[in-house]
């Protein structure tokens, strides 16, 4: 093998380890602020890529405003959401089951909302610098997947600061660890748990926008990012969005040498194998010790 | 400290057994002895380590160090379950009932351990699976006679006051005739008047030849002990006669929180 | 059969319930007999669909309502079945009843070896994995081609005979089908009603209660995972027998979908709920296929209210209802 495609598929693993931990923070945050693991991150994703796509390819937007569409879009459906599958199951005391119940419920709503008004075919998106490529030791990198890579990095150093600097990060947390003692000082917990899926779906569309012109979207794809963002979740321990980074990148780099050694038809077979190993294996992740395995 | 008896007529002998969690340390070099036929009490303030202490002699936890020795035998490989066929059985803190079964029902599963059917049999619902079952639900109507709660054999036990739910986990664990049956708490949330009735059933199950281990801040129970030992902050501070006990000025000092 | 649950009745009143009860059943087996004869070809084929996806579908819904397992790898064994009766027919000349047999073996075991270490994960951990699992199963369909023909698939499956009477048309197969999810249905309720029926239930409610009884959670979780493999890879089978070719395409994570759905709609405290379930995946994608892609948004919506609205589902809805009338207490009404 030459050190060329070795470092192209290096390159190709950063990028989509990004892309994986960027799903993994949503998941991370959501998780954080509502102990709910919401599968249907993926799918946020897949709204704001076509709402960014549409907004480029319909209403004629610059590309940047097509992105900042795509992530509100995420946010909003990140919101509804949470008023109407989240709420309505706590209220009716759902258990951790039920709370996936919904969200995969949702999830195939989503995907299946796509179906129908965006049809079965795979959508080209544009993406930041056209379709320019950077020379990396003779290997090329598309310029859209530096900004991704960079995009991706600022938004867990901008959520680090939003929980442990601002009064709003503040209560999310206070609201999710002790929901009664929030309520006593003050903190709507409703309103918390609502801010906390809308920054989800906000996070998921930050990732569904810098995914999309590098992957080109499909009604099918919210699915498997939520698997493989779970897993990037999962290795640098669920709650920890700084984890969840990591996690992606590992996830990435495996997946990546996975295709050059051994096929690229068994990608996923080795990520998912990778998961299930995870988790038997470091249930808390690489950064966590609290139990979660059950007997 | 009094000197550790290692008599032959200890049932189980928890031996220097210490437990930390992330750095901090819970249980100390704790060395306790349960001897065969009696009830051996333990006290001690909240936080003090009792629950942790338990969930280790039931299988829940491993200690970082120390063994557990039951019936000659080290029970550090065991399981909860398999513990629970040695004859070790607990009662929660908080009461784990079957909270969808019926009071009988509770019952009828308390007799897990009395039968034997494998899953095959049961599935194909073979005569021995069949009469098994009987059997479990004539142990069960047995029980209901036996501690009373014929008037609510047929309710949902989720529906049940704290009390009754309490006398039901208790008499759950005391179904399979346990050789050491080890209970935690087992008169928080029950009035002065259910306090005395437990009193009573636990000195009844002593009669029979139970061995009891008894986890407890209520000094009112306590009084049912043979012997005493006092937990504080993860270590065993005193033990003796539960008089004794009660009149040690370090017992008082800890529990008044010096 | 009863609704599912066994519930104690009142000695006194115990005789004209059970004639009742037995005028009820001869109803319904007179019913049952007669659709064939009377209903169209295609009505009797979604019937036939009906009892293949109850049959996985009461696996799914068992780990469910008595284990609390959300199972999303159904569609694996499902597959595993179908290509063995594929494989074993075709390729290898064998007769339909070892091939059958061969499939629910290798689903038995593949589903031991994996539940083994991942039934040891709680709650979401665990509904992903099996999810993962899912995934794994389908891109292994599609890979292994020598096996499974890949996308094009493996036709002139062998239809089932039984001495010589070939299961050749719907209703044929309808009365074969049936009996067999009859039998399925008849061997979860003993299992409900047995020892490990009440230890399931004991685990279901309070897992360390059950441990401190002696019950061995992680391995009666593992049986009940091997035994909804096998009746999954049973439905594969018998699917694959019915329609004689299988591809890749039945065996994705839609499918595992829909068998969840089986559980969720139709009810995953009661075993009859399953029929439910697998009526309603048979027969609204059918109804509402005159709408197009729509009916994949319908499901969809109806997993989720569903959740929300009817946590015992539609069987455990009716269970309710039932007992209610049984009781002459009122209690139908929610």
């Amino acid at each position: 093998m030459t050190t060329t495609l070795f470092i192209q598929s290096l390159l190709a693993g950063v990028t989509n380890g990004c892309v994986y931990g960027l799903i993994g923070l949503g998941l991370s945050v959501i998780y954080r602020g509502s102990r709910v693991v919401n599968a249907m991150q993926g799918d946020f994703s897949l709204v704001a890529g076509i709402i960014a796509y549409l907004a480029m390819e319909r209403l004629g937007a610059p590309i940047l405003i097509a992105f900042l569409g795509g992530m509100v879009a995420g946010a909003i459906v990140g919101w509804i959401v949470e008023l109407l599958f989240v709420r309505p199951t706590r209220k009716r005391g759902g258990t951790e089951e039920s709370f996936l119940l919904v969200t995969l419920g949702g999830a195939f709503a989503v995907s299946a909302a796509a179906l129908l008004f965006f049809g079965r075919d795979s959508h080209p998106v544009r993406g930041l610098g056209g379709n320019e490529l950077l020379d990396v030791f003779d290997a090329a990198i598309r310029v859209h997947a530096v900004w991704l890579i960079v995009l991706s990095l600022a938004v867990v150093v901008a959520l680090r600061f939003f929980y442990t600097r601002t009064f709003i990060g503040k209560s999310i947390m206070a609201a999710s660890i002790d929901a009664d003692g929030a309520t006593t000082i003050g903190i709507n917990v409703p309103l918390m748990r609502s801010l906390t899926f809308l920054l989800g779906g906000a996070v998921g569309g930050v990732a569904g926008v810098l995914v999309s012109p590098l992957i080109t979207i499909h009604y099918e794809m919210g699915l498997l990012l939520t698997l493989k963002g779970f897993t990037a979740a999962i290795i640098g321990t669920l709650g920890n969005p700084f984890g969840a980074i990591v996690g992606g990148l590992m996830l990435g780099l495996v997946e990546a040498l996975a295709i050059v050694f051994v096929s690229s038809g068994y990608k996923d077979v080795i990520s998912m194998t990778f998961l299930i190993l995870i988790m038997i294996a470091i249930p808390n992740g690489i950064l966590g010790h609290r139990g979660r395995a059950g007997g | 400290m009094t000197a550790i008896s290692m008599q032959n007529d200890a049932l189980m002998q928890v031996r220097h057994i210490s437990k930390g969690f992330f750095g901090l340390t819970v249980l100390r070099d704790v060395t306790l002895d349960i001897t065969e036929g009696l009830i051996t009490g333990l006290i001690g303030p909240n936080g003090a380590g009792k629950s942790t202490l338990f969930n280790i002699v039931s299988g829940f936890l491993t200690p970082d160090e120390g063994d557990v020795v039951y019936k000659g035998e080290s029970v550090a490989s065991m399981s909860v379950a398999a513990r629970s066929y040695a004859g070790i059985v607990r009662t929660f803190q908080t009461p784990q009932i079957f909270a969808n079964m019926t009071v009988r029902e509770n019952l009828v599963a308390g007799c897990h351990k009395l039968s034997s059917s494998s899953f095959l049999a049961n599935l194909f619902g073979l005569p021995a699976s069949r009469r098994e079952l009987a059997e479990m639900h004539g142990v069960a109507d047995d029980a209901l006679r036996r501690f009373g709660l014929q008037g609510i054999a047929d309710v949902r036990a989720g529906d049940l006051p704290a009390g009754q739910q309490r006398l039901l986990e208790l008499s759950r664990a005391a179904l399979a005739k346990p050789d050491l049956l080890c209970l935690d708490e087992p008169s928080s949330g029950l009035n002065a008047e259910e306090t005395q009735q437990l009193r009573a059933l636990l000195e009844r199950l002593n009669a029979e030849g139970m061995t009891i281990f008894l986890v407890s801040h209520d000094m009112d129970l306590m009084a049912v002990s043979s012997t005493v030992s006092v937990l504080c902050f993860g270590e065993i501070i005193a033990r003796g006669s539960f008089a004794a006990i009660k009149a040690d000025p370090r017992v008082r000092e800890a529990y008044l929180g010096a | 059969m009863s609704l599912g649950q066994s519930q104690s009745l009142p000695a006194g009143s115990r005789m004209p319930r059970n004639l009742a009860l037995i005028a009820a059943a001869a109803v319904f087996v007179a019913v049952w007999a007669s659709v064939p004869l009377l209903a169209s070809r295609g009505t009797v084929d979604l019937l036939v669909f009906t009892a293949l996806y109850s049959i996985a579908g009461v696996g799914v819904a068992f780990l469910l309502g008595q284990c609390g397992i959300i199972s999303l790898a159904q569609s694996v064994f499902y597959g595993i079945g179908a290509y063995a009766t594929a494989y074993g027919t075709t390729a290898l000349g064998w007769h339909w009843v070892p091939s059958l047999f061969a499939g629910m073996a290798v689903a038995g075991t593949v589903a031991f070896l994996i539940g083994w270490p991942i039934l040891r994960l709680s709650g979401h951990f665990l509904a992903l994995a099996t999810l993962a699992l899912a995934t794994i199963g389908h891109v292994l369909f599609l890979e292994w081609d020598w096996i499974t023909g890949g996308t094009l698939g493996v036709g002139g499956i062998a239809r089932i005979s039984l001495f010589g009477f070939v299961l050749n048309t719907p209703q044929r197969f309808y009365y074969f089908v049936w009996i067999v999810a009859g039998l399925v249905f008849w061997l979860y309720a003993n299992l409900l009603k047995s020892r490990a029926g009440f230890a399931m239930r004991a685990m279901r409610d309070a897992p360390s209660a059950a441990m401190v009884l002696g019950v061995d959670v992680h391995r009666l979780k593992v049986q009940v995972f091997v035994m909804s493999a096998v009746v999954g890879s049973l439905a594969g089978s018998l699917f694959a027998s019915y329609v004689t070719f299988v591809s890749v395409d039945s065996f994705g994570i839609d499918r595992a979908v829909s068998f969840l759905l089986v559980a969720v709609v139709g009810g995953a405290q009661t075993i009859l709920g399953s029929v439910f379930g697998a009526a309603f995946i048979t027969l609204a994608p059918n109804l509402l296929s005159k709408l197009g892609d729509i009916h994949a948004l319908v499901y969809a919506g109806v997993l989720v209210l569903a959740v929300i609205f009817l946590p015992q589902g539609i069987g455990g809805f009716l269970r309710d209802r039932v007992r209610g009338l049984l009781n002459g207490s009122g209690r139908a009404g929610r």
